[in-house]
């Protein structure tokens, strides 16, 4: 450590570590969720969504009644179309809110026999166990974030509308809606829709308007061929497939950045505060770290330093330091950031995100303001003679 | 001829920042080998003269000549180098580095000349040897006594072998056995090396010790008998 950090420069190291610490933890934040915007919007933008029309319990990430398997037939049809995913989305919670959001948590139903349609996720990330497969009943693969809440791994038993459910996969962590699903065969989740809802049971019961199990459906993924634009893919379905909701994606993705503008603010102050703090800390902690050293200064320059050489010291110490505070801040910032987030992590929750880009960032400007500062306060020193220099720190 | 000043002046800004004159028009020449004795005091300007004369300040006007060589005007960079390789210095207050320790303390007068590091290291340890403070070259200066300090600082001086050896108080603050040596060596330099040595004191006592004794007053310098 000696050979490393220049004697007598602990509580600098130290001091920068601090400001660094604070610039990193922020960052961290600022990272997660601008990770958090970015998946919603890659996942949305993955397909074409696509809901019954009129207004239902709500179809993911549109709004709409059911989806009749005659209208998915339909949506297979339409040129440009090449997979249909039926899927029935039903929040996991019904007693808290029926407003579907990023954030909420959802059971969502697939017909596990039909590929992914989504280009952005032809397959979930499976950390544990498996995903689901055709023929599958009664078992669920959960996000990370709502299989840490419950502190639920593979094997354990997952109620649902009463029925227990064991888990089969856990995700890995996507840093978006997924983390927050609870995903099931459609045909279970169709079950749980029908437990939940006693007027659907009397609708299907009676067999007035003709429907059957598989229009059971709250939405569909809608994927496109290649070479296709899934606007005008989205387009063509509106125009041709009557009686049905379809988001535009690229207005989709607006729609999200839209109701995001609040957080990418909050992202946008987080990211000042965090620059403005920690590199305030750092330099003003390097400038007087050299500052400290007047005397020093004036000595050398008594034994024939020449203000280069003096530089070159100061620099190469400055580099040295400004390293040493960053690689410690970082660590301090990972340390207390990852120990916030196991407390989280209880609740399904995750407040950082130490992005390889961000660390790298932190290191840089650790370095380049630790030697902007340390040039700053060596020229300010240096225009000092070597007595005024040995009187003023003396 | 080794050291010639010429109608050196400087002043301070006062407390109410009037001007305080400290010299008025010194002159002063030395000889190779010379060991001369500057008397005065507290205030009189006799560290202010030696701070002008290792060129660790600039005067407000005069000129410093070493040998043929007006160095009072050269530029920062020229400076830096006649203080590195013809310039000694040894101070009341020792100035040595803190962070660093008294053999790297020593070698730091070779470092900014270039010196080939292994040659400097053996010299600077035939030195601490000789003065006695070789067992403590691992040690930095807040864990050496006063006298160890000084010797330290000592070794550091006379290193490059300046032509040019300025000391300010140098026995200030040791005790009689101490102060011995260090006097003992800087006569040393003087008569066996040819070193020019300046010593600055305000004890008549120590000034017995050397060539030739003048004193600082009004601003000027004075034989001492005068």
């Amino acid at each position: 450590m000696r050979r490393l950090i220049p004697r007598g420069y602990l509580f600098t190291v130290v001091g920068i570590a601090i400001g660094v610490a604070g610039l990193v933890a922020l960052g961290a934040m600022a990272e997660r969720i601008t990770r958090f915007i970015q998946g919603g919007d890659r996942f949305v933008t993955g397909q074409i969504s696509v809901a019954g029309a009129g207004i239902g319990m709500g179809a993911g990430f549109t709004g709409g009644g059911l989806l009749t398997a005659a209208r998915i037939a339909e949506l297979r049809q339409v040129p440009g179309v090449a997979a249909v995913q039926a899927q029935v989305m039903l929040p996991f919670n019904p007693s808290v809110s029926q407003f579907l959001t990023l954030t909420q948590e959802l059971v969502l139903g697939v017909d596990a026999a039909v590929p992914s349609p989504n280009r952005h996720y032809r397959q979930m990330p499976v950390d544990r166990g498996r995903f689901l497969q055709p023929g599958d009943r009664r078992v669920a693969v959960l996000g990370a974030d709502f299989a840490a809440a419950r502190r639920l791994d593979l094997g354990a038993a997952l109620p649902l509308g009463g029925v227990d459910f064991t888990v089969v996969g856990v995700l890995d962590k996507m840093l978006t809606a997924p983390d927050r699903f609870a995903i099931v065969t459609i045909e279970d989740a169709r079950d749980l829709w029908l437990r939940r809802d006693p007027l659907l049971v009397q609708v299907f019961g009676s067999g007035s308007g003709g429907l059957v199990r598989a229009d059971l459906n709250s939405g569909a993924a809608v994927g496109w061929r290649d070479g296709e634009d899934p606007d005008a893919v989205a387009r063509r379905i509106r125009d041709g497939v009557k009686g049905v909701n379809v988001t535009i994606p690229s207005e989709l993705s607006q729609t999200l950045r839209a109701s995001t503008v609040f957080f990418s603010a909050l992202l946008l102050g987080i990211g000042t505060l965090g620059l403005v703090i920690g590199g305030l800390s750092l330099s003003n902690t390097v400038a007087a770290s050299v500052f400290e050293r007047i005397r020093d200064f004036g000595i050398k320059r008594a034994l024939g330093a020449t203000d280069a050489q003096l530089l070159g010291e100061v620099l190469r110490e400055a580099l040295a330091v400004s390293l040493g505070g960053g690689g410690l801040g970082v660590l301090l910032a990972l340390v207390i950031g990852t120990l916030v987030d196991w407390r989280l992590a209880r609740d399904g929750q995750q407040l950082f995100f130490f992005s390889p880009r961000l660390l790298a960032f932190t290191m840089v400007f650790s370095m380049l303001l630790g030697t902007m500062a340390a040039t700053y306060a060596t020229l300010r020193i240096a225009r000092l003679s070597p007595a005024e220099a040995v009187r003023r720190g003396t | 001829m080794l050291v010639r000043a010429v109608a050196l002046v400087k002043s301070y800004r006062g407390g109410g920042g009037a001007p305080v004159s400290v010299l008025m028009g010194v002159d002063l020449e030395v000889k190779a080998g010379e060991f001369i004795s500057i008397v005065g005091a507290s205030g009189s300007g006799k560290s202010t003269l030696l701070n002008l004369l290792g060129l660790l300040e600039p005067a407000d006007a005069g000129e410093i000549w070493f040998d043929d060589e007006r160095v009072s005007h050269l530029g920062r960079g020229a400076q830096a180098r006649v203080r590195g390789t013809r310039i000694g210095y040894v101070f009341q207050a020792f100035l040595l580095v803190s962070s660093l320790t008294a053999l790297d303390n020593v070698l730091l007068a070779a470092r900014y000349l270039g010196r080939d590091r292994r040659a400097a290291h053996g010299e600077a340890m035939r030195l601490m040897e000789r003065l006695g403070v070789a067992h403590r070259r691992n040690h930095y200066p807040a864990e050496l006594s006063g006298g160890e300090q000084q010797r330290v600082a000592y070794c550091r001086a006379v290193l490059n072998a300046p032509p040019l050896l300025l000391a300010d108080e140098p026995t200030g603050n040791l005790d009689d056995d101490h102060a011995r040596v260090v006097l003992g060596e800087l006569r040393m330099q003087a008569r066996e090396r040819g070193t020019s040595v300046i010593l600055v004191t305000h004890g008549g006592g120590t000034a017995a010790h050397t060539d030739r004794c003048l004193r600082l007053r009004g601003g000027r310098l004075e034989p001492m008998n005068s």
